[in-house]
């Protein structure tokens, strides 16, 4: 049982704010979890919760373009923040005599943003994103990937049916009043949870908190997701897609749908995960990579997602000569093998499960981001205590079950590329 | 309440800072075994973690290039495991306490190293050590091992930003010096590579007398020096033989390299030249240099590039600092229409830097930033090991950290700018470009920056 400690508050307008105290470095970490990501964008609008993050940079009423991080550089501090599906996150690590600086910054951006805001700062970013959208992605071997794999696990009327990153088009078709319109919807104290971790006066905190966030006016009950979230829990039939494209290996990537990150089944989903495709110890690793040799690398992976259900993800990368199908077969061979699966390796996932967790706590900016994602997701922060116990409770029968209500025939999508001339 | 009114709040004024609180790295206590083996350790008591590394004086500068990747394929086959744990009974029992082995191979070193709960530390070092001292290399273990390796560097030729890295070195660095082929070698050079190399390779160089075991983390001192002397002491073998590392620039001619990617939809940029070693006189004005040039978000070339013109993601600069000179250089990531112009704005940045200097104020705030952000890359046991470890790798004193910011601190304006000019030479600048030479051939020509030469990818 850890014991990160936790007390909450919540504003009249609605922000919920966690203060984590540890005092023995002298750093905090002030983090923010918008409840918003790319499952909140409309048709035509796709990547614009991405492309807000990158304009939430760009000043507010009382900061310039670039103060932002001139600032927080100057306090010798680091800060970024990130889009997902669910949620945007912001974060600044500052030593701790900087605490307020942060706050204010924080603080401005959520309340003032838009008197800030011009055309000419939107295009610049417009080509910003555009650039990253072509260095992450169109420029990297397999970097449509999730595109694809999305858009086969996902029905076309679902938030998660297309990427973070969006579509050139859409990104490019952005508006100065689609931007005035998201801030005044989703960026709103009511919307958002906040956390300071590390060191601070557990005094004074708090009333700088009120301070700087107490006259943020609350905004409206947030609107529903777009689209149909209501879906089946498993994708209904294995789906395929090939794609010849100018890739150095082959490779086959497997999504499938499992409970959302909310569901008390997930955790036998993560387990399972951590079995087949975490470590050299997995079974992947040790069938595929060690034995049969068919394959470079395997992963697996479950994305934690709230919307629906969470996407499990497999990949494997074969050798250059290796034939897709080979690569499948000796995949699904350790997927429908899990109904063995014994203690011991239950016990390897929890003590895996353990490590990352400490090694994430170790640092205050992704402690404090740890404690935002359990404070959005959940309604409470203090989860991340007993997250290992979670694990550590999931029955060998448990991961079976998953097994077979989870990883089987109908609920895959299989998604291959092929070194050659893309088309 | 605090008893005393509170000013009404004005938020156009940015808050001033509270009272500093000081940061000091953690105290280094080291001792050495009788076989030559030196333990430093450091305590951090934040969580209960621990981290364990070796880093031993066996990096890939070290060897020719027929030999390239010899290093890396070595430390990749202690996942062979030895005679009593075989490979997937290491990683069972690595796994098992919640760990596994990380190696990193350099060009100056190659370190094992691991992270576990401390009260698994006695099972976590005697895995490590079994592993490090008694490897099997099985022969069928390192096939695979050289396949996935071969199969890594094909990957490497076909993404963008690596090609541009390997093609930049290699422009920058003669055939003499290791430092231009890529650190994991290359397809033939790993293709020859077999057991009887790595067991040679490993009897020279993994050897107590030249390896520093770090330790960090929740645990005392005193335990820790008994189980190393415990586990490592019977380690025996001479001191590694150190060369320097050849460092020769392969001109000094600016000239412009184009690695075509036919279709590329964007252009990865590599500008730079030989840099200097980390023994350099210049390191923290050269520290703060870089910050202004292209080192932190709101340095000069990110403003312009990013923030200014929307021709990139990103654009950094870094000096790689090694044993030898490694690479000073500019890197990023740009749309191919805007190449040429992309290109002279980086250069117009640099020389701008060069001519007129920093200012004051941007000293300053360069200072500021490597100063307060230090704490912040040690806050994990991990991170700290491995600043430890550098003590080793370039016999740096034991409270080297301790001083660092106060070193970073005393730089002036006139010595972060001398420290520039000393080093920088936009005039034998290497400029590589992966990317489309059809459509960026003819404008990068129109730079008038030298002669541009296209070449197909590796």
């Amino acid at each position: 049982m850890l014991n990160v400690p936790v007390e909450r508050h919540r504003l009249s307008n609605g922000l919920r704010v966690t203060l984590s105290r540890d005092p023995s470095t002298p750093v905090v970490g002030v983090n923010l979890w918008y409840a918003v990501g790319s499952r909140n964008e409309r048709p035509g609008r796709t990547g614009f919760a991405h492309l807000f993050e990158h304009m939430m940079f760009q000043g507010s009423a009382n900061v310039p373009k670039n103060r932002h991080f001139d600032l927080v550089e100057q306090a010798g501090g680091s800060l970024n923040a990130s889009t997902w599906f669910d949620r945007t996150n912001y974060y600044d690590t500052v030593p701790s005599h900087h605490l307020e600086l942060a706050l204010w910054l924080e603080a401005d951006r959520m309340g003032w943003m838009l008197p800030a805001m011009t055309q000419e700062k939107l295009e610049n970013q417009q080509e910003v994103v555009k650039n990253e959208k072509k260095e992450r992605y169109d420029n990297q071997p397999y970097g449509d990937w999730d595109e694809r794999i999305q858009a086969l696990v996902f029905p076309h009327d679902h938030p998660y049916h297309h990427p973070v990153i969006g579509s050139m088009e859409d990104i490019g078709s952005a508006t100065l009043e689609d931007v005035a319109d998201f801030f005044s919807t989703f960026y709103v104290p009511n919307n958002a949870v906040l956390t300071l971790a590390g060191d601070f006066d557990a005094d004074s905190a708090m009333g700088l908190v009120e301070r700087y966030f107490g006259e943020i006016p609350a905004g409206a009950p947030i609107p529903p997701l777009p689209g149909r979230v209501d879906i089946s829990p498993v994708i209904g039939e294995t789906a395929r897609e090939v794609v010849v494209d100018d890739v150095p290996l082959p490779r086959v990537y497997m999504g499938l749908r499992v409970p959302p990150v909310t569901s008390d089944r997930f955790h036998a989903g993560d387990v399972a995960a951590t079995v087949l495709g975490s470590g050299k110890a997995s079974r992947l690793y040790r069938s595929l990579v060690r034995e049969k040799r068919v394959a470079k690398d395997v992963l697996a992976y479950l994305f934690p997602l709230q919307t629906s259900a969470s996407l499990l993800l497999f990949w494997v990368t074969g050798y250059p000569e290796a034939d897709p199908e080979d690569l499948e077969r000796a995949l699904l061979d350790e997927i429908d093998g899990l109904s063995s699966v014994e203690q011991k390796e239950l016990d390897r996932a929890v003590a895996l499960t353990e490590t990352h967790i400490l090694r994430n706590i170790q640092q205050t900016g992704s402690r404090a981001d740890l404690l935002s994602m359990f404070d959005q997701t959940f309604d409470d922060p203090a989860r991340l205590n007993s997250e290992v116990d979670r694990v550590r409770a999931v029955t060998r029968s448990q991961v079976q079950d998953f097994g077979a209500e989870f990883l089987g025939p109908d609920n895959r999508a299989f998604l291959t590329y092929i070194p050659g001339e893309s088309p | 309440m605090t008893g005393h009114a509170v000013p009404p709040l004005d938020r156009s004024l940015s808050p001033q800072p509270g009272p500093v609180r000081s940061f000091d790295f953690p105290p280094v206590i080291s001792s050495t075994l009788s076989n030559g083996l030196t333990l430093r350790m450091a305590r951090m008591t934040r969580v209960p973690l621990v981290s364990v590394s070796v880093v031993l004086d066996a990096g890939e500068s070290a060897l020719g290039d027929p030999l390239a990747g010899l290093a890396v394929l070595s430390g990749d086959g202690l996942d062979g495991g030895s005679k009593r744990l075989p490979g997937p009974d290491l990683a069972e029992a690595l796994e098992g306490i919640g760990s596994s082995l990380a190696v990193g191979t350099g060009g100056d070193a190659t370190a094992v190293s691991l992270t576990c709960v401390a009260e698994r530390l006695v099972e976590g070092v005697e895995l490590l050590s079994e592993a490090l001292l008694s490897p099997a290399f099985p022969e069928d273990e390192i096939d695979r091992l050289r396949n996935q390796r071969l199969a890594a560097i094909r990957q490497r030729q076909m993404d963008p930003g690596s090609l541009a890295d390997d093609a930049a070195i290699h422009a920058f660095y003669a055939d003499s010096s290791p430092y231009h082929r890529p650190l994991a070698g290359t397809h033939d050079s790993v293709s020859g590579i077999g057991p009887d190399e790595i067991r040679s390779w490993v009897k020279d160089r993994y050897l107590p007398a030249g390896a520093g075991v770090v330790v960090v983390g929740d645990v005392e001192p005193a335990e820790v020096e008994a189980l190393i002397q415990d586990r490592c002491g019977s380690w025996t073998g001479g001191q590694p033989e150190r060369t320097d590392t050849p460092d020769e620039p392969r001109s000094r001619e600016r000239r412009v390299v184009v690695v075509d990617r036919p279709g590329s939809v964007q252009s990865e940029i590599r500008i730079g030249q030989v840099g200097v070693p980390r023994s350099t006189p210049h390191f923290f004005p050269l520290k703060v240099f870089n910050t202004i040039l292209g080192g932190a978000f709101t340095s000069r070339l990110m403003l312009n590039l990013r923030e200014e013109r929307g021709f990139t993601y990103g654009v950094r600069s870094r000096f790689s600092f090694r044993r030898g000179s490694g690479p000073f250089g500019i890197s990023m990531a740009v749309a191919t229409e805007v190449t040429a112009p992309a290109v002279a704005e980086a250069f117009s940045e640099l020389e701008g830097l060069l001519d007129g200097g920093p200012t004051d104020a941007e000293v300053e705030r360069a200072r500021d930033y490597i100063a307060g952000v230090f704490p912040l890359q040690l806050e994990t046991t991990g991170q700290v090991a491995a600043r430890i470890g550098e003590l080793q790798v370039y016999g740096l004193p034991d409270d080297y950290f301790g001083s660092y910011r106060d070193r970073i601190r005393e730089v002036t304006t006139q010595g972060a700018l001398e420290a520039g000019r000393a080093v920088i030479r936009p005039d034998e600048f290497l400029v590589v470009v992966a990317g489309d030479a059809g459509s960026i051939r003819g404008p990068l020509e129109e730079l008038n920056l030298g002669p541009v030469e296209v070449i197909p990818p590796a």
